[in-house]
């Protein structure tokens, strides 16, 4: 039985003193530019504007934790490359701690203390562990490797879509090489770990206290054994594996040295990246300061270190640009190159000793590393990218800002301006008098309350779409009858309600948002309800998440939240099952924004219809094209709107008779897109509330005395 | 170097509206005032001088009104002018676009602009002679419907293009100081953002009474006016009717029309 204390790996067995010097040297010169390269880094990000996000520090650290040991945001919509990358990760973990236990002990403990631990059992499940690691590193990055190479996915082709060709940054091919180092320097070190492991075995295959526990590093054991049967001596391991050993250690100390300054700085920026996420992001835009004289991003230095850290995150995965409904449809515009351009425009800029003068921050406009009106003119505001990014890269604050510095100096379509300005005036988007806010009530066989006047239980928050539009109007009836039905005390707030703001923020109208949004609490506030209701999702978000930054909590509900319980209370009684075959469309700010995924499903199935799902559904709703003041302004014609995509997808499913929107603007957009989709006449376009209407009975009692139908309706 | 602009706060009519009791006017409840188109475009040609030229320009933007105009002139002053001067009394309600004319000019005279710029007309009363009897005051040249204006701070004459009818162009040399009455298009107008309008809110807008200006309540006013509106109305609509009936019938309704246009 050998002693235990022999069962070790000797480190720089047999190597000449100034060998080991002169490694120590190269690894304290790697640790130098290292570090170096991480004062770079962070001088970079106090470069830019201060944020709050340093507050539960602790929790933020520990979700960040969790996230990546779960690697949840990793596997979505990428389950092969998520698990790669999983063996990449972990194996890297465990090389890395296993190379922190060596040098705890090496330089550390015993120097200091005579302590040593690495021998024995220990010892040889440690060569178990690292050699299992080690091979998942290499599976996992050849995988990659494969992936990059033959699997010829467009969200890995890195041209971009908002340059032309000829355009100095049109390719990124530079991108390209640094993955292809990346990939091969890393494999190459755990390959030559590895051959290097056999190595030493076959050279000191004499030796038992090695030879005989060599299959507790099998992936070695069995190199080494595949090596000799090559013909290879324990001379001749010995006299190569100087060499190899140098080669191996150089290669890591230089990979070590590089991870500031390459992508592999992403193990850092993307993990920080997911502990300093908003979780509000996109829900909630960032207010602007009072101090602050110049509204939203002109210069590098006006965004944040989070938003900084934030470009750094990017691993260039792209998968916001393969969700991205402007991408889909052809418009100048992917998520991912905003970010990386930002990055780059980051790194030529604030990597400098010196800030370059103010002129030279200017991130707007067509050269290198700035960002095009057009592209952000392109956005929905869809929050798909801000969704999918596995590492929480947050685009749609930056986006956001970068307009409202665009509206301030008017860079936007006329269309737009004329819109805004006409809100301003109105208070609506459609230019209507205010008094014609609740026009669409005339008619209706009973009164709706002015809850401006009277206590109401519900206030119900109609929204511009659903005031105005005919085509909703028709809906905002139904829903106010069925209301009435369910005998609910709501009211309205008349000529007093404005448009709620959410999409004239998203346009980057501060100042007209701010305006809205503090007219609307002031009303609000001075009525007595007890939660608002709204059909329009929009107007959902921002009073749910945005008002209370300008003093205004209020309770709110989505209708299909309402509905469902009035039906499973019984408040609503449906008289007949409908036996339509049926899809729904998630909208952005009911689903993606505020997961409000199942209450629309429920409805739906409590309607009796089929609900068959399209590919993109839920969190991967594709947008309608409305959002971030898009409605507002007509698609450039020649390209496919992102209404007729979704179109195309719905037309897919066999039998269908009804899509089912939940948001008036969807209604809009959907409807004029049928009509051009060719699927005109086979299916057609409805909001939930209309299939509501049709399995409830109104009788004739209803229209002559409503007072009697709560208690004789049943 | 100083431009001086001429604004004016316009209502737009809400789409069912109301006639005022006596007659006179629209119901201000239906009204929803702004700045008149046209000065837009006129505010942006002085801006646009002012952006361009190496020398101090100064833009002051005027208006004859009572204090909801202040909302209008704040909207100048985000756009960028420098001042605003608002006058009022009460005794110039009902004033014709002459007097008003006569107001301004007091006004120009103490300011001592190089240069003047009006609107074409207002977009609610569509005189289109306010700026003109400016220029008949302060016995200025003047150019109507200027399309397109060249002229840099301290030149002694500008070239302008006006637009005439049947799309024809006339290019004129005008002497300076003149009065210019700024045509819709000659520019791109900016966007004044709502922050702007609200930071412009600590900018003061100077107040002028008639007094300050050399005027008095006898000079203003409907009084003064050479013109009166004597009522405001809606013409009848659907004077095509479809008369049916048999022929007799149709015969009798005809005279019973002609009947009630001769007033009888
Ligand atoms: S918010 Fe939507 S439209 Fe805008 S960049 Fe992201 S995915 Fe594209
Ligand atoms: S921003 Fe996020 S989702 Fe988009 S490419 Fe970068 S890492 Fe991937």
């Amino acid at each position: 039985m050998t002693d235990p204390t022999q069962i070790t790996r000797i480190l720089f067995q047999d190597f000449d003193p100034k060998a080991i010097y002169l490694f120590y040297a190269f690894g304290y010169l790697a640790i130098a530019i290292f570090i170096h390269g991480c004062y770079v880094q962070v001088r970079k990000y106090r470069r830019g504007k201060p944020d709050e996000s340093w507050n539960q520090i602790f929790k933020r650290f520990w979700d960040m934790v969790k996230t990546m040991a779960s690697h949840r945001t990793l596997v979505r919509r990428d389950k092969k490359a998520g698990r790669a990358h999983g063996l990449i990760f972990f194996g890297f973990v465990l090389l890395f701690i296993g190379t922190a236990t060596i040098t705890l002990e090496y330089d550390i403990l015993e120097p200091l203390f005579g302590v040593r631990f690495w021998y024995g059992n220990f010892y040889l499940l440690f060569s178990l562990v690292l050699d299992v690691a080690g091979f998942g590193v290499i599976a996992g990055l050849l995988y990659m490797m494969y992936r990059r190479k033959w699997m010829n996915l467009p969200k890995l082709d890195y041209k971009r879509v908002d340059r032309q060709v000829g355009d100095p940054d049109y390719d990124r091919s530079q991108y390209r090489r640094e993955d292809w180092a990346f990939l091969w320097s890393f494999i190459l070190i755990g390959i030559t770990g590895f051959i290097l492991e056999a190595t030493r075995l076959v050279w000191l295959s004499e030796t038992p206290s090695v030879w005989d526990h060599r299959f507790w590093s099998p992936v070695g054991a069995l190199l080494a054994h595949m090596m000799e049967a090559l013909g290879m001596t324990a001379e001749i391991a010995g006299a190569f594996r100087p060499y190899l050993w140098w080669f191996h250690g150089l290669l890591s100390l230089t990979f070590i040295a590089c991870i500031p300054y390459t992508k592999i700085k992403h193990i850092f920026t993307a993990a920080a990246s997911l502990m300093f996420k908003s979780p509000l992001v996109g829900r909630r835009l960032p207010i602007i300061p009072v101090e602050q004289a110049n509204a939203g991003y002109k210069t590098i230095t006006d965004l944040t270190w989070k938003n900084l850290l934030h470009l750094d995150a990017c691993t260039k995965c792209g998968r916001c640009q393969e969700a991205c409904p402007a991408n889909a449809v052809g418009a100048p515009l992917s998520p991912r190159d905003v970010i990386l351009s930002l990055r780059e425009f980051a790194n030529k800029t604030l990597n400098a000793k010196e800030l370059p003068a103010e002129a030279e921050l200017d991130i707007h406009g067509k050269s290198p590393g700035q960002v095009m009106q057009e592209t952000l003119w392109s956005c929905r505001t869809c929050l798909a990218c801000v969704e999918i990014c596995p590492v929480a890269v947050e685009h749609v604050p930056i986006i956001v800002q970068m307009r409202r510095n665009l509206v301030e100096a008017g860079e936007m379509e006329p269309i737009l301006e004329k819109t805004l300005q006409t809100i301003h005036k109105t208070g609506n988007s459609f230019g209507e008098s205010k008094r014609k806010r609740a026009a669409w009530a005339k008619g209706l066989p009973f009164e709706i309350k002015d809850a401006r006047t009277e206590p109401v239980d519900i206030l119900w928050f109609v929204g511009d779409y659903a005031s105005f539009d005919p085509r909703n109007q028709k809906v905002t009836r139904s829903f106010a009858k069925l209301l009435n039905k369910a005998g609910v005390n709501f009211g309205l707030l008349f000529e007093a309600e404005m448009n709620a703001g959410n999409d004239i923020r998203r346009v980057g109208e501060e100042g007209l948002y701010e305006h809205l949004a503090t007219s609307n609490i002031g009303t609000l506030q001075s009525c007595d309800f007890k939660s608002i209701v709204t059909t329009d999702p929009h107007s959902f978000n921002t009073i749910r998440n945005e008002y209370p930054d300008f003093g205004g909590a209020f309770e709110i509900n989505h209708y299909t939240t309402l509905v469902k319980q009035l039906i499973e209370s019984g408040q609503i009684k449906l008289k007949k099952k409908l036996d339509y075959r049926v899809t729904f469309h998630d909208p952005c700010h009911l689903g993606r924004y505020n997961k409000g995924y199942d209450a629309p499903r429920d409805v739906i199935k409590l309607l009796g219809c089929e609900l068959v799902e399209m590919g993109r559904n839920r969190d991967n709703s594709f947008c309608c094209g409305a959002g971030g003041g898009r409605i507002w302004i007509p698609d450039p014609v020649g390209i496919e709107k992102p209404s007729a995509n979704r179109m195309r997808e719905a037309g897919q499913i066999e039998g269908l008779d009804v899509f089912i929107v939940s948001c008036p603007k969807d209604l809009t957009m959907f409807e004029d897109a049928l009509k051009t989709s060719g699927f005109e006449g086979q299916f057609v376009v409805r909001e939930l509330i209309e299939l509501i209407d049709e399995c409830i009975e109104y009788d004739v009692v209803d229209i002559t005395n409503e007072a009697e139908v709560i208690t004789t309706s049943d | 170097m100083k431009i001086l602009v001429a604004v004016k706060q316009t209502a737009a009519l809400e789409e069912d509206f109301e006639i005022r009791d006596d007659g006179l006017d629209v119901d201000e409840d239906f009204m929803m005032y702004d700045l008149n188109e046209w000065d837009d475009f006129s505010l942006e040609e002085a801006m646009k001088i002012k952006e361009s030229s190496d020398t101090d320009v100064e833009v002051v933007v005027v208006s004859v009104g009572p204090d909801r105009v202040d909302e209008s002139l704040r909207k100048c002053l985000a756009k960028g002018a420098d001042r605003a001067i608002r006058v009022w009394d009460d005794a110039a309600e009902g004033s014709d676009a002459i007097v008003i004319g006569r107001i301004l000019t007091e006004v120009i005279k103490k300011e001592a602009p190089d240069m003047v710029f009006a609107g074409v007309q207002s977009s609610d009363q569509a005189y289109a002679s306010t700026g003109i009897s400016v220029a008949s005051y302060l016995n200025w040249p003047h150019a109507a419907v200027v399309a397109d204006l060249q002229y840099k701070p301290g030149d002694n004459k500008a070239v302008i293009r006006r637009e005439l009818e049947g799309g024809m162009l006339q290019e004129v040399e005008i002497n300076c100081p003149a009065v210019l009455t700024i045509q819709l298009g000659i520019n791109k107008p900016r966007y004044a953002s709502l922050r702007g309008i609200k930071q412009a809110a600590t900018k003061p807008i100077e107040e002028v009474s008639l007094a300050e200006i050399g005027l008095s309540a006898n000079d203003v006013g409907v009084g003064k006016s050479m013109s009166r509106v004597r009522r405001m109305y809606i013409p009848e609509k659907g004077r095509a009717t479809m008369i049916e009936g048999t022929i007799s019938e149709q015969a009798a309704k005809i005279i019973q029309i002609i009947n009630e246009f001769k007033g009888a």
